[in-house]
């Protein structure tokens, strides 16, 4: 598709191809309710790399979805507004770009693909509509022009009888071809970056292991990054090549997969790990992290997580735990993460 | 969709066969019981000759004999009524023996031209205040607009058109021809009653007091059509394609805003005959509503008879174009 090759400083002026794909770096979200302010992102800083998967990990109001909004430039203002933090995008801060050059990057450089595909399509429209839209709004293509690549799109995401299927609306698909709907749409203008929102939370497990073999599949033909937003460990491990573990509004560990599943330098971590059900441990209890999610209009003093913290102890309660890296590349926010990280607690 | 729109016809049609020999039925009896109508053709206090009186019945069709049995449905006048119809003969009046579709011809014109204005201003006003209030929810100005259009839909409509002709009306006139003239659209447009010379200017008036009727419910419907739409998760997806605010406004939010719109229309459509009929009374408009209410007073029953299935006609159609805009709208809506 020699005609779609483009360079992305024709839409976003200033980039430097050697910076990383994405870099966030403390972002910070609130939300204005009651004229209160309550953080929902507390300084969010992850990077992503062309060609790799983060897997961002955390419990619902975590800040997953409410990071990935922000990035996307799509969060309700109000009541939430981003008040710190990069986003940078080829070395350029995109939260600094006027409102055109955001809509310009949206759907051309970064993409999201969401939960629900049912209400996340517009009833009223074809799917071919839906998706050719994209090109005559971006690429002023014609009707027809638009129509064939939609086509093309669908046969990519592997939907039979693309041709005809065009014109179906969203309520004539099932759960799972709605899904490839969605993220077809989603690849539509080849962004950089694609954001999938729990893509496969609403559908059921046989269907889920296809979209999530679809979106690697056509993620390493076309070298995307791709952040994957879920609570879903099982996925993690099979798709992620980096895990961003999210808490109250913060990234608590990141590091790479492998290291994540084997030596986990947090203790929320560690504590999620032996949460999944195992099935050569028959008869024992499940383990669970007592207590739940901190309330972020009130949260605990020090460490947000000590509370529930099977490693706690009273300087957890006092202070912020700084981010410290017990090894390369793995850094963790934990007074203890060293011991925790060596399995001494 | 066409064998719908088939069968949708046949029922109306249907529908107004009942109308009709209801509305047959009520005037057959309002000839048993209330006496002969034909006295008014000769005034209605004189006592005309029996034998110009039988001419006169049997012009009319009055000479059957059922008409003397009180609660005969007269079965046989029926017929030859449906039968004059169907030919296009639609009768004449006893008051003047005017020609009925003669004046059908002036009077439905005055009347689609209330309706105009009147759909007209409830569109508008509620479209504007029903926006206005969504992007302010919950703040001063979404209950003002709620506490004012339940307000203005509480007053009962003749209420506001007798304050109108009796107190706003005159000095408003006398105010605008001072400044205009008499013969300006704004000397004619506050005129407190309807002037043939201005069929359209002095209805503007009696018609977005008409329009007023249904206000605070269509503003309502309108509120929280668009409320559920800028907060769904299409328009987030809109927002992530990287679309321009008027596109998603227009493409994504209107036409999903329309269905209970056109709904409320609909149903609004039946209420605003009523109004029509009081309205075109006040405001002395020659319209279907007004010929309707004076054929009952004088006994045409002739009149009443095709003055109701008009108005019948009418609900019916809008009905059907109704049903048909929710299937044009929306793509999960089909007729089988």
């Amino acid at each position: 598709m020699a005609e779609t090759m483009r360079v992305i400083g024709d839409t976003l002026p200033g980039v430097d191809r050697n910076a990383p794909l994405l870099e966030v770096d403390s972002l910070r979200v609130e939300f204005q309710v009651r004229g209160e302010r309550i953080p929902a992102v507390r300084g969010a800083s992850f990077t992503l790399e062309q060609g790799r998967t983060l897997a961002i990990v955390g419990e619902s109001g975590s800040g997953k979805s409410v990071t990935s909004q922000a990035i996307m430039g799509i969060l309700d203002t109000p009541p939430g507004h981003i008040t710190g933090g990069r986003v940078l995008l080829h070395g350029v801060d995109i939260l600094e770009q006027d409102e055109e050059t955001r809509r310009t990057v949206r759907g051309n450089h970064i993409a999201i693909v969401f939960q629900d595909a049912l209400s996340a399509l517009n009833p009223l429209w074809s799917v071919g509509f839906q998706i050719g839209e994209l090109f005559r709004v971006h690429r002023g293509a014609s009707r027809r022009e638009a129509k064939r690549r939609a086509i093309e799109l669908l046969d990519l995401v592997g939907i039979p009888d693309a041709k005809n299927r065009i014109g179906h609306y969203p309520h004539q698909f099932s759960g799972g071809m709605r899904q490839r709907v969605m993220i077809a749409m989603a690849l539509a203008l080849e962004p950089e970056v694609l954001i999938a929102d729990e893509p496969t939370t609403a559908l059921d497990v046989t269907v889920q292991a296809q979209i999530m073999r679809l979106l690697k599949r056509i993620q390493a033909e076309r070298h995307m990054g791709l952040i994957l937003i879920t609570h879903d460990l099982g996925v993690v491990a099979d798709v992620a090549d980096d895990v961003a573990v999210m808490y109250a509004g913060e990234v608590v560990e990141r590091a790479d997969i492998y290291d994540t599943f084997k030596r986990p330098a947090h203790p929320y971590t560690k504590a999620l790990l032996r949460a999944i059900p195992r099935v050569d441990a028959v008869g024992g209890e499940l383990e669970v992290i007592r207590g739940l999610p901190p309330n972020p209009a009130a949260l605990p003093s020090g460490c947000p997580f000590h509370p529930r913290c099977f490693a706690a102890e009273d300087v957890c309660a006092d202070e912020v735990p700084p981010w410290i890296e017990p090894a390369e590349g793995h850094g963790s926010r934990c007074h203890f993460a060293e011991e925790v990280y060596t399995d001494e607690r | 969709m066409g064998r719908y729109v088939i069968r949708r016809l046949l029922q109306a049609l249907l529908t107004l066969g009942i109308v009709l020999f209801l509305l047959h039925y009520l005037m057959a009896l309002s000839v048993q019981v209330r006496g002969n109508p034909a006295l008014l053709f000769f005034g209605g206090d004189r006592t005309p000759d029996p034998a110009m009186l039988a001419q006169v019945e049997r012009l009319y069709g009055l000479d059957n004999p059922c008409y003397e049995r009180t609660g005969d449905p007269c079965l046989a006048p029926f017929v030859d009524r449906l039968q004059n119809f169907v030919r296009g003969d639609l009768g004449t009046t006893l008051n003047g023996n005017r020609d009925v579709a003669e004046l059908l011809s002036i009077y439905i014109p005055n009347t689609l031209r209330l309706f105009a204005f009147s759909v007209i201003t409830l569109v508008a006003v509620s479209m504007v205040l029903g926006t206005w209030a969504a992007r302010h929810r919950g703040r001063f100005i979404d209950h003002t607009v709620r506490g004012t259009t339940i307000l203005a839909d509480s007053i009962p409509v003749f209420l506001i058109l007798l304050t109108y002709v009796y107190i706003v009306a005159v000095p408003l006139t006398r105010w605008a021809r001072d400044i205009w003239g008499t013969e300006s659209f704004m000397g004619q447009v506050f005129r407190p009653s309807y002037n043939p010379d201005y069929p359209w200017t002095t209805i503007i008036v009696p018609g977005i007091i008409v329009g007023t009727v249904g206000l605070a419910t269509m503003t309502r419907l309108i509120r929280a059509a668009q409320l559920e739409n800028l907060g769904s998760d299409f328009v987030r997806t809109a927002k992530a394609k990287g679309l321009k605010p008027l596109r998603i406004t227009v493409v994504h939010v209107i036409r999903n805003s329309m269905i209970p719109i056109i709904t409320g229309i609909g149903f609004l459509f039946a209420f605003m005959l009523s109004g029509a009929v009081l309205t075109e009374g006040v405001m002395g408009i020659p319209g279907m509503g007004r010929m309707i209410f004076q054929a009952v007073q004088r006994q045409e029953g002739n009149l009443v008879i095709v003055g109701l299935t008009v108005s019948a006609f009418v609900v019916v159609v809008v009905s059907l174009v109704v049903d048909l805009l929710y299937a044009a709208l929306d793509p999960r809506i089909r007729y089988e």
